[in-house]
This record gives C-alpha cells, structure tokens and sequence, in this order.
C-alpha cells in the first residue's frame, strides 16, 4: 500500500482524506444515485473509487459528474467483488475507508457522522450505523417504486456475535485504512459474505462504534433477487465452505481485541472416532482457536489433513495422556487452553459456552490466580471422557507444582474449581430473548411479544431498536396509549418510517388531526428520498 | 456487496407506503381538505392496486364535492377489489341516497351492517332513509345492537330514541333521553325531543285516563 502520510498531511486543514469505495457490475441504471449520494456528502475531502468490474460501460456515467475527487478503474473482465474491492483497496490514500454498493445511497451526513466517531468518539477504530432497507418493486418503466423503509437491524456491537455471524452491515462500515495492513485484503477464494470475512477480521483489532443514526439506505427488490451474493447462498455446500473458511481465518498477531485459544486433542491412536471428532471440531468451533495434535510421529504421519490452523505435537509412543498434554502445553500460545478426548460429544457452541462464562467470569486478585481460579468442564465431560477449558498460566502453573499428578488432579491441588456454565453465564442472551420475542409476535401472541422487547430494551441494550419493536406490538396488542408513548420517544431521539406511522395512527384515531398529517408528512419525506437524488440532471439523464 | 441476514420478510415491509398514503388521505379528508386528500388516496391507489381502501376514500371526496358519478365509480372499484368491503357498501348507499334512491340505498346500508354492525356510517343512513322511506322496523334492531357494544355513542341513541318515539314506544324513548341528558344537559336536540316525547307521553295517560 502506498504511502498516505503525504495526503493526509495535504489534506489536514480540511480533515483526514476519506476513501469511498464503490464496486459496480450491470447496474447502470442505479449507479448514478449511488455515486451521486456519495458527491453530495456535506464532508468534502473523499476520494471517490468506481471500480468496473466488467459487464455494463459506466464511463460516461462517471465522467458525466466531472468530479475530480472520482478514481475510475474500468476493467472489461468480470472478477468478483473481492478482487474489485482489492483492486482499489491497494491504491486507496485515505486515512479511513468506507464502501457502497452500486445500488445503494448514503445520507448527506453519512461521511461526517462516521468520521467524527471516528476521530472523536474514543478508542474507536471502526465504526458504523444504521440503515433503511428499501424494500422496492420494479416499474414497468425500470425505476424503483419504494414500498417501504424498514430498520430491520440496529445492533450495538457485540464482539463474540460478530465472530459467529455478521450483525453490522458493510455499506454502514467505517474503519482506519491502516487497520487493512493487519486484517489483510479482502478473501477472494471466498464468493459469498466476503464483508463478513472482512469485518470479523476487525473485530480482533477494535472495538466498533454503533451511531445510532440512519445515514443510508440498501435495496432489496421483491421477489428474486438479483443479488450475486444471494443467489449463491442457494448452493448450501458452497454456502457452508465459505462459512468454514471465515470461521478459520485468523489474522497475523498480535491481537489487540480477542484472546487466542488452544485445543489440546487427547487421543491414543488415530482412528475413525478421533477422525470424526476433530472434523466436528473443525464445523462447530467458531472462536479463534489451534487444534493441538499430541501424537507419535508415526501416527502423525498418518495424519491426511487438509484442516486450517492445526499444530502437530511429535511425542513419544509410550507417552501417557498426562505427558501428551504437557507437551501440547509447551507449544501453546492461547490465552486459553481446550482439553478434549477423542469421542467427547461436539456441537454447536461445545466450547465457546464454557469459554464465554471463563472470559467473564470475575477477575482474579494475583493471589488467587497463583492459588486458585476457575475452570469450566464442556458439556458431556464425564470420568473418562474428561474436558475441560481453563486459563493456560493456571494450567502451566498447576503442572509445574504438581507434576507427579494427572492433569486434573493437579488443577484441584491448585486449588481450581471446575464448574459448568449457568444460564446467566452463556454468550448470545440477548440473541436467545430476542428470538423467543419474534416467536411470539410470529404466533400472534402480541401482548408476551410487546412485553418481553419492553424487558430486553431494559436489561440488554440496544434500546432503539427493541422499544420499536415493543411499540409495533403494543399497537397489535389494543395497547395504543403505550405503542404512541414509546413511538414518540423513539422519534424524538430517532424517527424512522415505522413509528412516525405508528405514532400518527394513533393520533388520527384521537383525531389529532393535524399532529398526525405531520408526522405522516415527514414519513412520506423519507420514503420518497431516493427521487431526491433522481431530480438530479446528471442523474436523470441515466435513470430513464 | 453481500447484504447480511437475508431473513424472513417482516410484516408489513411492502405496505408501509401504502399505509402512510392512505393514513395521510384519510386525515386531509377529516380536516375537510378533500384535493389533498384525493392526492394522496391517488398516490396510494398507485401503490397498492389491490387494496380496497384508496377507492373508498376517492368516493368519499367525490361524495362531498358531489361529483355523485365519480363517486359511484370508485365505491365500484373498491367493492370489485373486496366483495366484502362494508364500507364500499356503505359509500354505494351514500350515492344512492343523494339520487333519492332509497329503497336500494336502504339495502345496501343493511348489506354494509351484516358485514360490520359496527358501522357508523351506515346505521346513521339506514337510519335517515328509514325516515325518508317512513319505515323503521328493521333499523331498531341494528341501532340496539350496535349500542349494546357502544353504550356512550350519544348519537345513534338519539336515533333509536326518535325511531321508539315514532314506534309509540314512549317510555323507552324517554329513558334514553334522560340518559343522554344526564351525560350532556345542553344537548339541545335531546331537550326538544324529550319535550315531545313528554308531551306525547301526558297525551297518551290523558287519553287512558278518559277512556277509564
């Protein structure tokens, strides 16, 4: 990457530069509000990338803005939007990068709300927002009709989540373009999530700022997409593959933001038990992690594996299970440390249960982590199938006080308790209330809908966007004085499409009539956004 | 790029416009403000040519600029997109009423009713051509049914105390005088015709009395 100390520098007056990165393929007909949406930041200093990847000329679209802040890469061949994106990435001189979809628009204060978290919002290096998803059809003259606008996601960040799935969108995303220089570029053997590849490999290195803002919309046409990337997800083994890789894929160290963790597998010989457990492993582990193998070197050299992120451990045949552990041990370089036997019961969430209560658990005084401390057994240890996970200092420290013991006899002499996970203790509770809400509101029962989003605006953040929730249940439910008085709460600090209407029906109902004809006004002002933009000259001149 | 959580679609993500529309029709239409309102129940009718609702609100603002054919034409359209729109019902019978056809407005308001007794609009009609027609055997029914469920709508108990006092059933009609009355003792209309009834009522003892 090129040296971007020379621009900033120019730039410093003005703000630190801010790249935009906009991939376009067969979009001609939206590319021109995209492009438009990102010339109009009220933020001035942008360096604009349009990356062709191949299909449809843009030329004349690009040049039609004659905006000298556009970088236009116009490349014939199609290569994926991972290669587009790198493509860009490489040449990019802003201090922070942002991106945009071909057919998807920012706000005006999109660039400036980020940059300013960002600069001035704490120890943040990434952050992001909220957007609309427009829901739209098709005209019979092409243009989109909007049908609605529709805050489906408002999550705070929740870094475990993130490594298991995806819950900040990429077109929200904004991050310091140094941070590339140690997640690396953009996957390319990957050909659907790639956004999600890329942002879990953030989360190692910073902590993401939610703005609870809506600076943007994305589109989704009714009924088949037309998405590359949805399409592809119908080919479910394809689908998983992806899932794996990202799963697998770790960054150079140091991290700055996560904690690696060691799996040490116990087993005798290799056969087809120890085979199925360690694939197990492999689909169900989604928390950074090394799998070491303790094993004689001539069963290593049986070993036919094509697994990510495996360490092979030589030992001697002779070896016991204590000795193999030891000498696991000496190479492991997580902050935790897995013990799992061959034919230990393995599914989803089998380690990062007990790691999550581990990582939260209370915080030691330095004498009772040289006496003492937690450890947490994994669902399905028993006598002989024994596993565990635990703090690899409080592992090292009871083996080198106890050698002559087992393994697990020398954490008790070290005085480490082992205990299973409580409810309270698990990861995603947030994720699990949520889901029964949207259980209960899908079987009609309104009234437990409405009060449970009420419990989870209390208890577990993300406030917005469950009181919204809450107050489209109440409405259902006949609470109306309810649904109006969370509705307005949420527009005074953030207005959106469904509780400007939510609020306004219930004021027509009080025949309020005129409170509610202005807040179905500034409704219909968002929902017809998009024709902000169309108004445009040189945006009109491509989207007939 | 890739767009995360392709999930179920939830509710109501491709009316939302449509919604606001016709909320917007509806409002401009109550303040009296019938070309917004025809503004927007066009614009919504746009939006979602399915729904029933735009159509309606197009006749009702036809209705009060007494375009009486335009009316008749939208109420049409909504009752084809829902045969069982009660309120294209009731908006047919409005027109009817206006071209003093009222034995069919009449039908039409008792079709509105058996789809939805709890139409306002349509018990008020069946109730004024009741008076029109001079019948009113069959609006009684419907007017005690629907303040059964609304005990406070002062109006329709007006109604069914002027159709009791009609019927010669003073005393009830007294009753729900009184009761109207006690909630609002500068109802005017009420006062006049509790007079009446009153009056009515000291006739009918007089007349008892002579004929003992």
């Amino acid at each position: 990457m090129r040296d971007r100390s020379a621009t900033i520098k120019r730039n410093e007056k003005a703000g630190p530069l801010v790249t935009v990165l906009i991939p376009t393929y067969n979009r001609r007909r939206f590319l021109p509000v995209a492009l438009a949406s990102v010339v109009r930041q009220d933020y001035d200093n942008l360096e604009i990338f349009v990356i062709r990847d191949g299909g449809e000329q843009v030329s004349d679209i690009v040049s039609s803005f004659n905006d000298s802040r556009i970088v236009f890469i116009d490349r014939a061949e199609n290569r994926g939007v991972a290669f587009t994106l790198n493509e860009a990435l490489v040449r990019a001189q802003g201090k922070y990068i942002c991106y945009l979809g071909d057919d998807d628009l920012y706000y005006p204060h999109h660039v400036s709300t980020l940059l300013d978290a960002l600069e001035n919002g704490g120890d943040y290096e990434v952050a992001y927002s909220d957007l609309y998803k427009t829901y739209c059809r098709i005209g019979p003259d092409g243009n989109r009709e909007v049908l609605s606008k529709v805050v489906e996601i408002s999550r705070d960040f929740d870094r475990f989540f993130m490594l298991y799935f995806n819950h900040a969108l990429h077109v929200s995303l904004m991050h310091r373009a140094d941070l590339i220089e140690k997640i690396g570029l953009y996957n390319e053997q990957l050909n659907v999530m790639i956004d999600w590849d890329l942002t879990r490999r953030l989360v190692f290195f910073s902590d993401f700022h939610h703005i609870h803002e809506i600076t943007g919309e994305f589109y989704s046409p009714i009924g088949d997409s037309d998405r590359i990337s949805v399409q592809r997800r119908k080919d479910q083994s394809e689908y998983r593959r992806n899932i794996l890789t990202i799963r697998t894929t770790r960054p150079a160290k140091p991290w700055s933001k996560i904690d690696d963790m060691s799996i040490i597998f116990v087993v005798d010989k290799l056969n087809k038990q120890a085979g199925q457990t360690i694939g197990l492993i492999w689909s169900n582990t989604f928390y950074p992690y090394r799998l070491y193998l303790p094993l004689s070197p001539t069963e290593l050299s049986r070993l036919n594996i094509d697994m990510p992120n495996v360490v092979f451990v030589p030992v001697n045949p002779l070896s016991s299970k204590d000795q193999q552990i030891d000498a696991a041990l000496a190479k492991c370089d997580g902050k935790y440390v897995a013990i799992v036997p061959s034919g230990l019961p393995i599914e989803e969430m089998w380690v990062e249960h007990p790691l999550y209560a581990l990582i939260n658990s209370a915080p030691m005084t330095s004498c009772e982590s040289k006496n003492g401390g937690a450890a947490f057994e994994l669902r399905g240890s028993t006598e002989q199938l024994w596993a565990i996970v635990v703090r690899k200092d409080q592992l090292a420290n009871a083996r080198k006080s106890f050698p002559n013991l087992s393994v697990q006899q020398s954490l008790q002499a070290a005085g480490i308790q082992f205990k299973k996970p409580t409810d309270d203790q698990l990861p995603f509770q947030f994720d699990l209330l949520l889901q029964q809400a949207q259980l209960a509101e899908k079987n009609g029962n309104w009234a437990q809908a409405a009060q449970m989003f009420e419990y989870i605006a209390e208890h577990y953040h993300n406030g917005l966007w469950m009181k919204t929730l809450a107050a489209k249940a109440f409405y259902k439910v006949g609470d109306h004085t309810k649904a109006a008085k969370l509705s307005s709460e949420i527009n005074q600090q953030r207005p959106t499409v469904d509780t400007l209407l939510l609020e306004a029906k219930v004021n027509r109902e009080r025949k309020n009539f005129k409170t509610a004809i202005a807040l179905l006004r500034r409704a219909e002002q968002i929902l017809s956004r998009q024709s902000d933009y169309l108004v445009s000259t040189e945006v009109n001149n491509y989207s007939r | 790029m890739d767009k995360e959580k392709e999930d179920g679609v939830e509710e109501g993500s491709y009316t939302q416009h449509y919604e606001v529309l016709q909320e917007l029709g509806d409002c401009y239409s109550s303040i009296g403000d019938y070309d917004q309102a025809q503004r927007y129940y066009e614009k919504a009718a746009s939006l979602g040519p399915d729904e029933p609702g735009p159509y309606v609100g197009l006749g009702v603002v036809a209705l009060q600029k007494n375009l009486l054919d335009d009316a008749e034409i939208a109420f049409r359209v909504a009752f084809r997109l829902d045969p069982n729109c009660a309120k294209a019902y009731a908006g047919l019978a409005m027109v009817f009423q206006q071209q003093q056809n009222y034995q069919q407005a009449f039908e039409l308001y008792m079709k509105c009713l058996e789809l939805d007794s709890d139409n306002i609009t349509a018990l008020l009609g069946l109730f004024q051509t009741s008076c029109q027609m001079g019948s009113f055997e069959k609006i009684i029914y419907y007017l005690e049914t629907y303040l059964d469920m609304h005990p406070g709508d002062t109006a329709v108990s007006f109604s069914l105390a002027a159709l009791y006092m009609k019927d010669g059933r003073l005393e009830q009609s007294q009753k729900i005088l009184l009761d109207i009355l006690a909630l609002n003792p500068a109802n005017q209309g009420a006062a006049d015709l509790l007079e009446e009834v009153e009056h009515n009522l000291a006739q009918a003892k007089q007349a008892g009395a002579n004929i003992q």
